[in-house]
């Protein structure tokens, strides 16, 4: 085997085996990962003979904490650090103390025009107006920016736009994956709240306390109840292997997700052994695991996954009540059915006597029998009451569900830690508990109340998330809101804030964030405002020849990170541009058109895939319908989430199939003809006054001469020396413009 | 390709811009510090296109060529995917005691579809055996095409995986994985080596008429990974991959003209943004989608293949045209230059794949016969042609059969995933051999166990990477294919 190799023997292998690599140094292959790998591989051997010897010690027990283990920066509690006072906000002092040490300068402020841009993509998804451009433009007043700021807030899109990024966080998807793929059930409904609560501002600390545990709330509202479809997200095998190992796997997918989304730790790497990197033992994952493991496994659907949503216990109540009223009714006209048929029983049985009829008092009366035995008008009594039985058994009191999560009962099963994370191998029994490196007290779960369904341990994990005095929950979400503002987060590895994450590029900067955020009673829109306000954020992207030279990274935030617009971005853009854009929000997904080769990737072609009405397609790409095994594919070439596991960071890649795509695709070129329709509409007849209105669409900015000129000449020699006609000249130029660099890439 | 640059300069770190896993892919790295070598390479690209500006930014190609990390047997793999799990009693394993024992019920552990059983009845193999090469290789009438190829091919009788049900041992199969969401097989091999040409993808799948696979593009996606590293499908009639062909009426001239425009006003975007390498990336890519649609096209093209090639695959027959055509284009594809081919054979559900509980006979006599002359044509071309030493050819489906009988009367087969038969030829590995035995049933696998993990090691073995080394750092962990506690590639046969 080769992990019996030690490191020192690895690293001569590799060194041997790549020519390239010989007299390469030691942060050369730290760099790669190498180090990295091997440093796992010799813990790997190190521990398979530990377990050999001694199972406890795989257990965590053999497990202690250092110094240097808990005083790793992100385990220390935040600190409020003292402005630097090199600059009048905050954020830019911080960032000019970092930046005067390297001898740089900060860019100067971009354009109105880039920073209108830059604002509404990111607080909103979408491209600026001509309208709103021109608006801001002439606004000369102090606070123009400021009032854009607001008012982006205050728009319906910002929760589009921010609800997408924590989706992505928590593996949204609406269907299962495996074989069948099934829908989830109401799985929209989780995306709406997501969204909902983004707009409506919602303390964060209350957001992650609703998903964790918000069934557990004292009369919890539809939200809290929608809230907790986070443990409903993941993948799930409807046929597995394995039952236990599925339960299992399920459970890990909570650790993990949970782990990694409010704490930024991979805590899960703890499943089968001590965490190699982090203090983390495997204790402490089971611990972890203890507090959802009475959670009802997954069944996609039923009263286990899909609970009836009331605003108020009146209107649960009601809501009883009319159940109840309603059977009451069923039964009084059974009641009149059955009275009935014993006459008609008793009538018959009588003819029988009599030696006129033969009947069967078992079986239901024929309608000829019971015509004969009532009589015409008695007859006409008793079809009109069956029928009125009929009508109140058809008749349903529907009532609006959520997928959410519930327990078996107050009381849950012993949890016990698993050698090597094999269910066959129980070793020590764990109570529910918080991971050791962070105090790791034993939590005090009160006992459940007289209505409880379930054990309450949820909402302390909650708690514990949720406290200020946790060192990560802060410092984890304000890295993603400034990762989602600049591009990148201070700590450029949003899920892993452990020793195998990368430090933060500005630590003091970051728990100055952090304490913002919590003053803020944890309000994401205080946190936009105040970094959309610093200076940093609006700078300028362009490069300097210095700056490039001595930070070509940008670590220092010398000047703002240029950025490919997400898949998203891209799609509804095309939609704002054409102007067919369909803000209609929420409700269940939406089905748009999939070109047949890539439905013929199923094994039932088109199965789980509607079909919606054409202006429901043009609806924005959040609401189309999140299907795991069939991706919309613009949406997948241009990097959308992974859907099975949380994912912090988007991709952008660069590949041809890209430019495919949206130069052939018929939606792309159906867009550009759209497009083609909107010019002459409203530039009217003029060539000139058409591509300038496209590039500006495109753009937001006024087109020189010479792009305008570029435009109208493509037009007319497509004319000219193709035989294009005017209308198709006009389109293939539309197709041109959507395919602009400019478009897809933000200063 | 040969220079070396030391990752730590000024522009190498240009891409150590956001997360390290995404600069880990960026740099195509994770394994090695070389595979910036072959990034950081500028193929001259700029130069040689129509619309050529200068420009300052360099090129980025997250599927330029890599080289191995140790000089690979193969450079390229078709992986012949018999979906539904063909039943190895009645192909390449030949088990004699099982024709007596036919219609006695016996003790055997077995687990598949309808669970776990203690007992079953027998269904002796349907067709008879005999040997063939100079291995004295037993073969069933099922393949008498492919029989002729044995001393090409090692047998590798022992394989297990940890599922019986389709869903998760496909999964298994392509990714490692019995859980959904890991990058596949051949994403790994582009991952590790990159791809050659630029007009082809470098990881195809190409789907049987039927229908794809249960779970569809799960079982050809990149996973954790960039979608670079997922396959494209290929057709292997009409428009071989989607939007390769331009809108309908738009001359070849009528779109060069917008790609010059387009290439004009994005020339004149980089201009003032020069030290952004992804715009100047960007332009290349339509460059390349252009070249991609003038070359792509070719590949599909079989009037260039002779009469005597076309009737060597079966294109002849009605029965074997699709696969042989299949198998046909999987051999052009890897002479261009493609790294990762993969061929369903079966696709949808029931008896239009191998998954026979019904009429085994059926049902097998169907599949074998729709794909042993293909497959034995492919084998014989690769090798006349020079290709098959460089070329990794794998057969099998997610797992195989019982050699019981599923329901109380008839000949079908359940799901068995603890001892199955698949095979290698080509690309390094020796033929007329075999490995590992099943019990006298062909129930399980009693010697030389291999998993699913071993034969994607010795993919990777084979194309010249190491599959412990191979890591993506993704999830606070370096990933491997074979998974943390690794696996070692099937010595015997390489």
């Amino acid at each position: 085997m080769t992990d019996s190799l030690s490191l020192p023997q690895k690293v001569r292998r590799y060194l041997r085996s790549v020519p390239h690599a010989r007299g390469t140094t030691l942060s050369l292959l730290l760099l790669s990962g190498l180090l990295a790998t091997h440093r796992g591989f010799a813990q790997s051997a190190a521990d398979r003979t530990e377990i050999s010897k001694n199972p406890a010690a795989a257990s965590g027990k053999g497990f202690t904490l250092s110094d240097k283990d808990r005083s790793h920066w992100s385990f220390l509690p935040v600190q409020s650090p003292s402005v630097p006072t090199d600059a009048a906000h905050p954020i830019d002092a911080f960032l000019q103390a970092r930046l005067k040490a390297q001898g740089l300068r900060p860019n100067p402020i971009a354009s109105k025009r880039e920073r209108i841009r830059r604002a509404c993509y990111d607080l909103t998804g979408l491209p600026p107006s001509p309208r709103e451009v021109e608006d801001f433009d002439a606004d000369a007043s102090p606070n123009a920016w400021e009032k854009l700021i607001d008012r982006l807030l205050d728009s319906p899109h910002y929760g589009e736009k921010w609800g997408r990024h924590w989706l992505d966080l928590v593996r949204f998807a609406e269907s299962n994956s495996y074989e069948r793929d099934g829908a989830k059930p109401h799985a929209w409904r989780y995306r709406d709240y997501v969204i909902r609560s983004f707009n409506a501002d919602k303390p964060y600390d209350r957001f992650l306390r609703e998903q964790l545990a918000g069934d557990e709330f004292p009369d919890p509202s539809p939200d809290a109840i929608t809230a907790t479809g986070y443990y409903r997200l993941g993948v799930w095998d409807d046929e597995p292997a394995d039952r236990e190992l599925a339960r299992l796997d399920a459970l890990d997918d909570l650790v993990t997700t949970t782990g990694q989304v409010f704490l930024g730790l991979t805590i899960d790497c703890a499943r089968c052994h001590n965490h190699k990197l982090d203090p983390i033992p495997q204790s402490d994952y089971y611990r972890l695991l203890g507090f959802f493991n009475n959670i009802n496994p997954y069944k996609n659907g039923g009263p286990t996954d899909e609970l009836e949503l009331f605003n108020s216990p009146a209107e649960r109540e009601s809501h009883r009540d009319r159940i109840n009223e309603l059977n009451r009714q069923r039964a009084d006209a059974a009641g009149r059915v059955k009275e009935f048929e014993i006459r008609i029983r008793q009538e018959l049985a009588r003819e029988s006597a009599n030696g006129t009829a033969s009947s069967d008092a078992k079986t239901k009366p024929t309608e000829d029998e019971a015509r004969r035995a009532l009589g015409p008008d008695t007859f006409a009594t008793y079809a009109e009451a069956k029928k009125s039985l009929e009508t109140l058994q058809k008749q349903s009191l529907p009532v609006e569900k959520a997928l959410a999560v519930t327990e078996a009962g107050t009381s849950a099963p012993e949890t016990f830690i698993l050698l090597r994370g094999n269910p066959n191998l129980k070793a020590d029994r764990v109570e529910p508990g918080f991971l050791q490196v962070l105090g790791g007290l034993d939590p005090v779960i009160p006992p459940p109340g007289k209505n409880a369904k379930s054990t309450g341990r949820r909402t302390v994990l909650a708690n514990w998330i949720a406290s200020r005095d946790n060192p990560l929950t802060a410092r984890v979400m304000a890295n993603r809101i400034w990762q989602h503002h600049f591009g990148r987060g201070i700590v450029t590895s949003p899920n892993n804030f452990g020793f195998q994450g990368d430090k933060p590029t500005h630590p003091q900067l970051l728990d100055w964030l952090a304490s913002a955020f919590i003053q803020s009673g944890w309000r994401m829109k205080s946190m936009h405002r105040l970094i959309m306000t610093s200076a940093a954020y609006q700078m300028s992207s362009r490069g300097q020849p210095e700056a490039l030279r001595v930070d070509p990274a940008n670590d220092l935030v010398w000047r703002f990170n240029m950025r490919r617009l997400t898949a998203e971005e891209i799609r509804d853009s095309f939609l704002v541009i054409t102007g067919t854009l369909n803000p209609k929000m929420y409700g269940p997904g939406v089905y748009v058109d999939i070109p047949k080769e890539v439905l013929a990737g199923q094994s039932i072609p088109g199965n789980g895939w509607g079909h919606s009405s054409e202006e429901e397609q043009a609806r924005r790409s959040i609401y189309i319908f999140a299907k795991r095994s069939l991706i919309t594919p613009i949406l997948e070439s241009f990097d959308l989430a992974e859907t099975d596991r949380s994912s912090p960071v988007r991709f952008t890649t660069l590949q041809p199939t890209q430019a495919l795509g949206t130069l052939n695709s018929q939606f792309v070129n159906r867009e550009a003809g759209i497009l083609a329709k909107r010019l002459q509409h409203e530039a009217g007849g003029d060539l000139a006054a058409q591509v300038r209105l496209a590039l500006y669409l495109a753009t937001s900015r006024t087109p020189t001469e010479k792009e305008i000129r570029r435009g109208t000449h493509l037009i007319e020699t497509l004319q000219s020396q193709e035989h294009t006609s005017p209308e198709t000249a006009l389109k293939y130029f539309c197709l041109t413009v959507l395919n602009l660099n400019e478009l897809v890439y933000l200063d | 390709m040969s220079h070396f640059h030391p990752p730590l300069s000024a522009e190498s770190r240009n891409f150590c811009r956001r997360t390290r896993r995404e600069f880990l892919w960026e740099a195509g790295a994770g394994f090695t510090g070389l595979a910036l070598t072959g990034l950081l390479n500028l193929d001259g690209f700029f130069a040689s296109t129509a619309n050529a500006e200068p420009t300052a930014g360099k090129r980025v190609n997250p599927l330029a060529p890599r080289p191995p990390h140790v000089p690979g047997k193969a450079k390229s793999v078709i992986f012949l995917f018999m979906y539904g799990g063909p039943s190895q009693v009645d192909t390449f394993d030949y088990k004699p005691e099982l024709y007596r024992l036919d219609g006695k019920t016996i003790a055997v552990k077995t687990f598949g579809r309808g669970g776990k059983k203690n007992e079953g009845r027998v269904v002796g193999p349907k067709w008879a055996f005999q040997q063939y090469g100079q291995s004295g290789k037993w073969v069933s009438d099922l393949f008498p095409h492919l029989a002729t190829c044995v001393d090409d091919i090692a047998f590798l009788h022992s394989m297990t995986a940890d599922s019986p049900i389709h869903g998760s041992a496909m999964l298994q199969m392509n990714t490692g994985k019995i859980l959904s969401g890991s990058p596949c097989l051949g994403s790994w091999v582009n991952y590790g080596l990159g791809s050659v040409n630029e007009n082809l993808p470098g990881f195809v799948v190409m789907l049987d008429p039927t229908g794809g696979p249960i779970s569809g593009a799960k079982n050809w996606s990149s996973g954790y990974m960039p979608a670079t590293y997922g396959a494209t499908l290929m057709r292997s009639t009409g428009d071989p991959i989607l939007d390769l062909h331009r809108p309908e009426g738009m001359s070849e001239a009528v779109q060069r003209r917008l790609l010059d425009t387009l290439q004009d006003y994005n020339a004149d975007h980089l201009a003032t943004r020069p030290d952004n390498s992804n715009l100047a990336a960007r332009i290349a890519s339509y460059e390349m989608a252009f070249s991609m649609q003038r070359h792509a096209p070719e590949v599909v093209d079989l009037t260039q293949e002779s009469t005597a090639t076309r009737e060597l695959y079966g294109l002849d027959d009605k029965r074997t045209e699709d696969f042989g055509r299949r198998c046909l284009l999987a051999r052009r594809m890897v002479e261009r230059g493609v790294r990762f081919v993969q061929l369903y054979a079966g696709g949808a559900h029931n008896d239009d794949n191998w998954d026979a509980h019904g009429d085994l006979v059926k049902n097998h006599t169907y599949h074998a016969g729709r794909t042993d002359k293909p497959i034995a044509g492919l084998l014989k071309d690769l090798k006349q042609r020079g290709l098959l030493d460089s070329t990794l050819v794998v057969w099998g489906g997610e797992f195989g059969r019982q050699p019981t009988a599923e329901y109380a009367a008839g000949t079908g087969r359940d799901h068995n995933a603890y001892g199955f038969t698949m095979w290698m030829a080509g690309g390094g590995v020796a033929g007329g051999t075999t490995v590992g035995e099943t019990d006298e049933l062909g129930a399980a696998a009693i010697s030389d166990r291999l998993h699913v993990k071993n034969l994607h090691s010795t993919v990777l073995t084979q194309m010249g990477l190491d599959s412990d080394t191979l890591t993506y750092f993704y999830g606070g962990l370096n990933q491997k294919l074979v998974g943390v506690e690794g696996a070692d590639p099937i010595r015997s046969i390489i």
